[in-house]
């Protein structure tokens, strides 16, 4: 698989917080998760690459093209998708598609009104009349009416209902299905991700903390309950974000072989993309 | 694509459009009516210079109050290049559309008088120079730390509405009439023209640097 986003050594301060050395790739044909706290630096991250901010150092490459030379030909083939639209309120939704429209040369007129068909959208409507899901819808709409090859979205499910994030994530499918594309996506709702990411990339802190296969790295950890008698300082050495309590202790580990010969009464199950990434945040130890 | 730009910020700004185009209807006939004497040159002048600033701070405004819209726009393949220029054109435009206006007038009123291009082009200088040096100040500070310049320009439009019947009796009139009429249009917008050019160069190169949050 080739990549379809590399980011290598991408530097960033701003005067109370800064990204640190960023690196990591999206393989064509994924779902990547970026996933983090708020203020982990996923917004400044995807602003960064987007061009949006100026970046000290490092190098950002779209579908193998630098992104500092060919902005215009890799954001034709780029959807972009921001937390809340980024819409001008007062227009209507036909008036905003023609702003939007004519940034690309590969608009595709029909591809929008079947959207906006089966998001029931009216293009008469204000944009300030729509409600935060049907925002999101629009949102969408806009962003895969141009024949896109990467969908990069920034927290499109904050907010959301269950069921309109749950549309969201097929429509994800169906674009995903055509072949040849990735998805981006930001979110502190890693319950999202468990259902639909193929790779997730983690930071904290203005740091990367791990990229990996989803299933890789949910085969990777372990949560552990036991008894708390039969955790000493040694065996706590192995775990990440130990809760005791009276009764016994839960904990996270990354060495699961050892801690089931060290404990094996103890019950192991399989974490939550957020039980791993809260083991991993500064002070989750 | 520039003209989408441009247009956009016609459409976030449009009920005060229809409020700019009945002012500058109506100002020149107010002024036929209270102060005939001053009707054509100054109706033209001042509702020029105040459309422009009042359409442009509006504008402005919305960019200040919807900030994720311009931050999708310079995401999606616009250049920041075209976003600048699209405010210069949107204020050249207005020049136009007063122009158009006024000069419709003028054949309806003839109290208005006919204003010839040579003053249309010294206005448009000075609007240039103005403009020229708003612009790259505003992409520079942000509108908040700016709008004081037009409540300045507001303030003092009493004032200078007096400085300027002198002005016009005293000194534009002399030198309006010693003047080859052909190079002084020709000046003016040979002039204004280059001062837009170094100004938008100086907006692009600020706001290609901006931190869109």
């Amino acid at each position: 698989m080739e990549n379809i986003l590399e980011v290598k050594g991408l530097n960033k301060t701003y005067q109370d917080f800064s990204l640190k050395d960023i690196s990591f790739s999206l393989p064509e044909g994924c779902i990547t998760g970026f996933i983090g706290i708020n203020g982990a630096g996923k917004t400044t991250t995807l602003r960064s690459i987007l061009g949006l901010t100026p970046i000290e150092s490092g190098d950002i490459r779209v579908f193998g093209m630098d992104m500092a030379t060919n902005e215009k030909a890799i954001k034709e083939r780029i959807g972009i998708v921001l937390d809340e639209g980024g819409f001008y309120d007062e227009l209507s939704l036909s008036e905003m598609k023609g702003i939007i429209a004519s940034a690309y040369q590969s608009w595709n007129e029909n591809e929008y009104r079947a959207y906006l068909d089966r998001f029931s959208l009216n293009p008469k409507q204000k944009i300030s009349t729509l409600s935060k899901g049907m925002r999101m819808k629009y949102a969408l709409a806009l962003a895969l009416s141009h024949e896109a090859e990467l969908l990069i979205m920034d927290e499109p499910t904050s907010g959301l209902d269950p069921l309109i994030r749950s549309q969201l994530l097929d429509i994800l499918k169906e674009f995903m299905e055509r072949g040849g594309r990735g998805v981006f996506f930001s979110t502190h709702i890693t319950s999202d991700l468990d259902k639909i990411a193929d790779m997730l990339v983690m930071i904290d802190g203005g740091r990367i903390v791990f990229q990996e296969e989803k299933d890789t790295l949910l085969d990777g950890y372990r949560i552990v309950k036991g008894d708390l008698m039969k955790l000493d300082s040694n065996s706590e050495k192995m775990f990440m974000a130990i809760d005791k309590t009276t009764y016994g202790f839960t904990a996270i580990t990354k060495n699961v072989d050892e801690a089931r010969k060290i404990l094996p009464d103890s019950i192991f199950e399989r974490p939550a993309i957020e039980d791993i990434m809260l083991c991993n945040i500064k002070g989750g130890k | 694509m520039l003209l989408q730009l441009v247009k956009k910020d016609f459409l976030i700004v449009k009920k005060y459009v229809l409020l700019m185009i009945a002012v500058c209807v109506v100002f020149p006939l107010f002024l036929i009516w209270r102060s005939p004497e001053y009707a054509g040159i100054l109706g033209f002048v001042l509702i020029t210079i105040f459309s422009i600033f009042m359409l442009l701070q509006y504008v402005s405004l919305k960019e200040t109050q919807y900030p994720k819209a311009s931050t999708l726009l310079c995401a999606l393949p616009f250049s920041r290049k075209d976003i600048v220029l699209s405010k210069y054109i949107f204020c050249i435009l207005i020049y136009f559309a007063c122009s158009l206006i006024f000069g419709l007038e003028t054949l309806l009123f003839p109290q208005l008088r006919n204003v010839g291009y040579e003053l249309p082009a010294l206005s448009f200088l000075v609007i240039s120079v103005v403009l020229g040096i708003y612009l790259p100040v505003q992409y520079k500070l942000g509108y908040e730390k700016t709008k004081m310049f037009f409540v300045v320009l507001i303030m003092a439009s009493p004032f200078l509405f007096a400085k300027s019947l002198e002005i016009e009796t005293n000194f534009i009139a002399e030198v309006l009439s010693e003047r080859n009429p052909i190079a002084l249009l020709a000046a003016c917008l040979i002039i204004s023209m280059v001062i837009l050019i170094i100004s938008s160069v100086i907006s692009t190169g600020i706001y290609k640097k901006a931190d869109l949050s």
